[in-house]
């Protein structure tokens, strides 16, 4: 099912979901930056750079808790919200950190918590001419319930999964031709970071990066983990538990992998105890283990690493500085 | 989910960013602001926590007295009364100067001004300081008389031009992460790097020149570099002739220090000298950087008066790219100063001896006011020990920990008649309090704060306090009220204006003018678009002023009983006395208690392991911390970080105190280790 909407059937589309969901649509924050925010009818940002918050954190907060002990010692799930999300204007990238995520989080033992705010959920990408000053952004794969392809005055819509079909049932058909020339221009887009990626997951596989290197990388790290935290496939959390007059909340905490304490024992040994190896297992992680896990690296090529870095050892810059320096020869 | 946009309650950096919170009014995280000049997306791993600690459950959120020895839950009314009929019954009895207020850093510029203006028109009494006297108290005597201003010269974005920068005394990548990384990026563009501090700091690693001269031996080092800079000709003679004055005395009081002597005082080599000097007169625009590890000595004025005469000599001032940068501490110790939170001057640095500053503030809050300049923060701990200082209000800080000599601070806050504690947590100094109040933190109330780049920025409620807690700037104005003076403000910006009227580098400044990225003071009137650079055609003063200087050494140095130096600090993953950051999780995961770093070669002679407890003594007082072995101290000296109570570094330093500027010497005491 293809249909074509114009800008006053897209409003009339997200105010009809808003209804059952708790819509959250791309906006501006006062410094100009753009994220997703709740919407109040009024005017989208509907083209810009990606939103600068990851889009996991609506299903993956950086504090969240999880239940609540009394002091009889019954415990309690926290409750979420009656009403799912529904997440406006995700472009492929982050449509794919969003299922990189979900996979994690399902695979047995699934994460319950995770799931009760996952499941029920509406995914809407926005692609084709929406990127900043309307650049093309490649159409998605069926990551989402429904995609909108902004291609100029109007947008083409699909649903995603059957079950979302009904959302588009009254809106007239959209050019199946026009479909397929977008479709085409995807096929050839390219993200500018793709190969350097590659080509260092690929070295990285092969083992032929020195633990020089990683000493050299980690000596620029000021310790931030903004790395981490910026990343919409990194799942790891700690625990916090705090104790009130009325019991213990136990929160999940978004943990780094840069810290000390990620990996170290209680006798204070720590099996990752330099920096270096560290921010080398922060490179290993997204392009040697979850290509082994996953099939696929856990690097979806997003840059919020590269742009919360304050020292450029984002993953760009440093697939960019592994392949400069040990392929045999460089990508152009 | 909300997002509100609000200044970092940390360092002085001044980033930005977004405080998250779910439909339950939940704090769920931070956000670095993507588009904010010094944040720009990015942010220190203090920033990205905090939110941590403000829904912590230890908040403090009803008022409480101490009532027969325990403190005990009270109604506003009653705790507001008490305090005044306390603060007031001292006063007459014992005079107004029996009175000690202690304003914050980590409060607003609102909150300084108010309670300076209830210590000075409330209770008569101009002892009112607050901690930039442990910080920065050294950089604003010693920069008002070379230059005519206490503040940082340059801003932020001048490294991203310079051709050198001379960090000395500065841990810059771990205590304002986000200017560490600018300098960081500077090196990579092509900038000279000189890194002085005796130890292995991260930025020691990137640095062209790493002088790991002793502590305490800055004036040698740097009256050094100037006699080598004259000595090759490589001062700037048009600088010196048009912009400055005294430069005869000050070549004159070079000519001991050459480059053998300078190497036997700090134990570098000579060539070592030499190299810097040549590296820093030869750049075309060069920034000194600097902390607290030229501030926080007993000759803390003379190191500030050295680094400004370094700056003077090759004319690195009043330009892109150069200056004398003084790294602020805390988000608002710069604000606190500007506000007059201290016991010689109005805001805006206006004195209180003149005549005629004093005539204007006596007008605007219709009261006589005291011309006899107030108490030092650390001279008001002496007195109190002595019994001269009667009663206290100390407004979020935390001098049980902070300040140097803990057996003496605690000595001296047990004596006071009556203290008062308004703070967001059960602080160590709040328990010795007769009366606590609880306090709205960052999140929870309207602002502004100064920067170190002297950027005035706005800090925005995102949530309600907890309990009954209240905004200090209520609180303050319920104890105006009660001393009869007007404040009957009903919102920040109220007091933002009065502000603006009575200060003239904030004469411009107002709450519509600060939405964006704020404005950098002086910033005279309502047209005024902020400035960047400071003494750009002349100095503040006019002349920049040469102050030449001797080198004295430390108070107390190693000797045979007590045969280690202590170095104390803080550490990039907390703050000051730990009060928020070890009450947010992942900051307290990562480095959970006290601990000492000592060099391989003593832990060797000691026969200490690492991770093992150790008792560390001065003649002050004894703590047990774990040692960490790291060549990152020098042999002779370790090296404890203050935010742990139960190893409190300040049990051991020295209030031996600058004698201008009062700060004490948290750099340089004697020690030793004992196995525990």
């Amino acid at each position: 099912m293809l249909k074509r909407l114009v800008e006053r059937d897209l409003y009339d589309l997200l105010g009809r979901i808003a209804d059952s969901y708790r819509l959250r649509v791309p906006g501006l924050l006062d410094d100009g930056t753009r994220t997703l925010l709740p919407w109040d009818g009024q005017q989208i940002s509907l083209f810009g750079e990606p939103p600068q918050r990851k889009p996991t954190a609506y299903f993956f907060p950086q504090t969240d808790p999880l239940l609540k002990i009394d002091p009889r010692g019954q415990a309690t799930s926290a409750a979420v919200a009656e009403k799912p999300f529904a997440l406006f204007g995700l472009d492929s990238i982050d449509l794919a950190a969003l299922a990189f995520t979900d996979r994690f989080f399902s695979n047995p033992p699934p994460d319950d918590h995770y799931l009760r705010r996952r499941n029920g959920a509406l995914l809407i990408g926005l692609t084709g001419y929406a990127g900043p000053s309307r650049e093309f952004l490649p159409l998605v794969k069926g990551n989402c319930d429904l995609e909108l392809i902004a291609c100029g005055e109007y947008w083409l819509a699909r649903a995603g999964c059957k079950s979302a079909d009904h959302w588009l049932a009254h809106y007239p058909h959209g050019d199946q031709e026009q479909l397929a020339v977008l479709q085409r221009e995807s096929a050839q887009w390219n993200h500018w970071a793709a190969v350097a990626v590659q080509q260092a997951m690929e070295l990285l596989q092969q083992d032929l990066v020195p633990d020089s290197f990683w000493e050299e990388i980690a000596s620029r790290c000021i310790l931030c983990s903004g790395c981490n935290l910026a990343c919409p496939t990194c799942t790891c959390f700690c625990v916090q538990d705090r104790q009130t007059a009325t019991g213990t909340v136990r929160s999940r905490v978004w943990d780094s992998c840069q810290l000390d304490a990620f990996m170290r024992e209680a006798s204070g040994h720590n099996p990752l105890g330099t920096e270096a190896l560290r921010t080398r297992r922060r490179i290993y992680h997204k392009l040697v283990a979850d290509p082994e896990r996953w099939g696929e690296p856990g690097c979806v090529l997003c840059g919020r690493c590269d742009r919360a870095c304050p020292t450029g050892i984002g993953m760009f810059a440093v697939t960019k500085e592994i392949v400069s320096r040990f392929a045999i020869s460089s990508p152009d | 989910m909300t997002a509100t946009l609000t200044t970092c309650p940390y360092c002085g950096t001044g980033c930005n960013f977004y405080l998250l919170r779910d439909e339950d009014g939940r704090l769920t995280g931070v956000e670095p602001a993507g588009n904010h000049p010094t944040s720009r997306g990015q942010l220190c791993i203090k920033g990205w926590n905090a939110h941590a600690f403000v829904e912590h459950p230890d908040r403090l959120t009803i008022p409480q007295i101490r009532t027969k020895g325990n403190l005990q839950p009270v109604d506003w009314q009653t705790a507001l009364d008490l305090i005044h009929e306390k603060l007031s019954g001292i006063a007459e009895k014992h005079g107004p100067d029996s009175l000690m207020f202690l304003s914050s850093a980590k409060v607003s510029n609102e909150e300084n001004y108010l309670l300076m203006k209830l210590a000075r028109a409330g209770y008569g009494t101009n002892n009112i300081d607050h901690c930039a006297r442990l910080c920065h108290s050294s950089t604003v005597t010693g920069l008002v008389e070379t230059l005519g201003s206490g503040a940082m010269t340059n801003s932020l974005s001048c490294f991203d031009e310079t051709e050198l920068i001379f960090v000395i005394g500065s841990n810059t990548t771990e205590q304002h992460p986000l200017i560490g990384s600018r300098i960081l990026q500077a090196v990579w563009r092509g900038a000279k790097l000189i890194v002085a501090d005796s130890r292995k700091i991260r930025l020691a690693r990137h640095a062209d020149l790493h002088l790991r001269h002793m502590n305490g031996t800055d004036v040698a080092l740097l009256n050094g570099l100037m006699r080598q800079i004259l000595l090759e000709g490589l001062e700037n003679r048009s600088f010196i002739e048009s912009r400055t004055e005294n430069f005869a005395a000050l070549e004159k009081s070079l000519a001991p220090f050459h480059p053998e002597y300078v190497g036997k005082v700090t134990g570098l080599l000579p060539e070592q000298i030499v190299s810097a000097a040549r590296m820093y007169a030869e750049a075309e625009k060069a920034m000194i950087v600097y902390a607290m590890g030229i501030t926080q000595h007993s000759h803390g004025v003379d190191n500030v008066r050295a680094v400004s005469n370094l700056a003077l000599l090759t004319g690195n001032l009043g330009r892109p790219g150069t200056g004398v940068n003084p790294l602020r501490g805390q988000n608002n110790v710069q604000g606190a100063c500007d506000m007059g939170a201290l016991p010689d001057v109005y805001s805006g640095y206006q004195r209180v001896s003149d005549p005629a500053a004093r005539l204007k503030f006596s007008a605007a809050w219709q009261t006589r006011l005291p011309e006899k300049p107030g108490l030092m923060s650390t001279h008001a701990i002496e007195a109190a020990a002595a019994g001269k200082i009667r009663g206290m209000l100390i407004l979020g800080e935390n001098p049980m920990l902070s300040d140097a000599n803990q057996n003496l601070v605690r000595q001296a806050l047990e004596k006071l008649e009556f203290l008062v504690v308004i703070d967001i947590f059960p602080t160590e100094t709040a328990q010795l309090a007769d009366v606590v109040l609880p306090a709205a933190c960052y999140a929870e109330r309207d602002g502004t704060f100064t920067s170190t780049e002297r950027r005035v920025q706005r800090g925005r409620k995102a949530l309600t306090p907890p309990g009954e807690a209240q905004a200090d700037w209520q609180i303050l104005c319920a104890l105006l009220q009660r001393c009869g003076v007007n404040a009957d403000y009903v919102e920040p910006g109220e007091i933002m204006a009065e502000i603006s009227r009575l200060t003239p580098s904030y004469a411009g400044i107002s709450y519509a003018r600060l939405e964006g990225n704020g404005l950098q003071w002086p910033c005279p009137d309502a047209q005024h678009p902020g400035t960047p650079i400071l003494h750009r055609e002349q100095c503040a003063r006019g002349k920049g002023r040469f102050s030449p200087v001797a080198y004295r050494p430390p108070k107390e140095l190693p000797d045979a009983s007590y045969p280690l130096l202590l170095n104390t600090g803080r550490i990039g993953i907390h703050w000051h006395t730990g009060s928020m950051t070890r009450r947010s999780h992942l900051l307290d995961r990562e480095e959970r208690s006290a601990f000492v770093e000592i060099n391989p070669e003593d832990a060797e002679k000691l026969q200490v392991r690492t991770r093992q407890q150790v008792k560390i003594s001065s003649r002050r007082g004894a703590i047990q911390a774990a040692a960490k072995l790291t060549e990152r101290v020098p042999p002779g000296q370790i090296f404890i970080p203050f935010h742990f109570a139960e190893g409190a570094a300040n049990a051991l330093t020295n209030n031996a105190l600058d004698p201008e500027s009062g700060i004490p010497e948290f750099k340089v005491c004697a020690v030793r280790i004992d196995p525990c």
